[in-house]
């Protein structure tokens, strides 16, 4: 069972198809997704975004900002920035570090 | 009867307006045309977050976060008014206008205090020229409105209700139906109400917590809800706009079938006064 892939920027959608795999830059690392994945919400750093394709080559685009939505061999990316190269400016939700996340106050 | 030239001249001039018109009509077409993709490119992001931003909220984070307050009492409104730049779109603009107006007036009756922001140069012209104090008028947005054109109207509204000197945001835009049918809607944008009934966030795995995922998208999902009413209403208004110009053109065809019945009459009536008047001299003369 391949993997329904969309990523949708606010403006378009970049990319919709089946694929084998999908590697997504998380805000934390790199995260790749299998079918057959549990649910799963989280949310996007920078980077380079591949999705191996039902017929075996690589896709990528890079994405800066957003979020992951896995469910039920369905990943959809919501992404601020998709392009063929790192953005000029990052989008504000994309420039941050890691830790920033982890240090930020429970309020 | 009118005399014949006049009736060519006037008949010249609804056919110079029939062809602008016309023309503005196809410029609409075509317009809206590009217009309708956008607001279809960006229904994917926008009903994909605010699921997942449902999904995430919980009540009790409306007493965390300041942008989740949830003011007993909104005393102090922000009405945001989105109109086009341009008219010509009959009564597109007239009925933004008026929507907004009879919401400001309603809640000044409740004795709410009331500010107003404005895009568009038809609904800042409408309100300057009734004295009414602009909180913002934007007059510069073009026809292909961007995230970043949304970001820098909301921003401020974010910023004053987190630090609570707005109790709620109000926003007046068209609702793209079709090119046809493009009514005003009032969209509460603050306080943020999730309507329950997505998928809980319990039943996915989260990546930071809900909290911390809630407050990245928070901000992302207020400009979506702007973004998108501006891609909407730059569509409505090239609907109205076709449908405006539509109707002038048509009008014009029908005005200039009846003046040229009228031409072609007094054209007639003319010859048959010069024959009789040839005849009459010719009958004079034997």
């Amino acid at each position: 069972m391949p993997l329904r892939v969309r990523v949708v920027s606010p403006e378009r959608e970049v990319f919709r198809g089946e694929a084998q795999s999908i590697m997504v830059p998380a805000w934390d690392g790199m995260l790749g997704v299998l079918p057959g994945h549990a649910p799963f919400l989280g949310l996007l750093g920078r980077g380079w975004l591949k999705i191996r394709l039902a017929a075996g080559e690589v896709w990528r685009t890079y994405v800066a900002g957003g979020v992951l939505k896995v469910e039920e061999g369905a990943v959809t990316v919501l992404v601020e920035y998709a392009g063929d190269s790192p953005p000029a400016v990052l989008p504000a939700e994309a420039d941050f570090h890691p830790d920033d996340l982890l240090a930020e106050p429970a309020r | 009867m009118p005399k014949a030239r006049e009736v060519k001249r006037r008949i010249r001039s609804v056919e110079n307006t029939r062809q602008i018109t016309k023309t503005m009509e196809m410029v609409a077409t075509s317009k809206l045309k590009r217009a309708t993709d956008r607001v279809r490119a960006a229904e994917p992001y926008s009903n994909a977050l605010a699921g997942i931003v449902r999904s995430l909220y919980s009540p009790e984070f409306a007493e965390e976060f300041p942008l989740l307050r949830q003011p007993a009492e909104a005393r102090r409104v922000a009405i945001l008014l989105l109109t086009a730049n341009r008219g010509l779109c009959g009564g597109f603009n007239a009925n933004l206008i008026r929507e907004a107006r009879l919401l400001r007036e309603r809640l000044v009756a409740e004795g709410r205090e009331t500010e107003l922001h404005i895009v568009g140069r038809k609904g800042v012209a409408f309100f300057r020229f009734r004295k009414v104090p602009l909180a913002l008028a934007r007059t510069d947005l073009g026809d292909v409105p961007s995230v970043q054109d949304a970001e820098g109207i909301v921003e401020p509204f974010r910023d004053r209700f987190s630090r609570g000197e707005l109790d709620q945001v109000l926003m007046v835009s068209a609702e793209f139906r079709s090119a046809l049918s493009t009514p005003p809607k009032v969209t509460e944008l603050l306080p943020i109400r999730p309507a329950p009934g997505a998928r809980p966030a319990e039943s996915y795995l989260l990546s930071p917590d809900a909290r911390v995922l809630l407050r990245r998208l928070l901000p992302a999902y207020l400009r979506n809800l702007v973004y998108k009413a501006l891609v909407e209403n730059a569509a409505a208004e090239q609907g109205a706009r076709r449908t405006a110009m539509k109707n002038a053109t048509d009008n014009a065809a029908e005005m200039l079938e009846t003046l040229t019945r009228n031409y072609n009459r007094a054209r007639q009536a003319q010859i048959t006064q010069e024959i009789a008047e040839i005849v009459g001299g010719a009958e004079g003369l034997a």
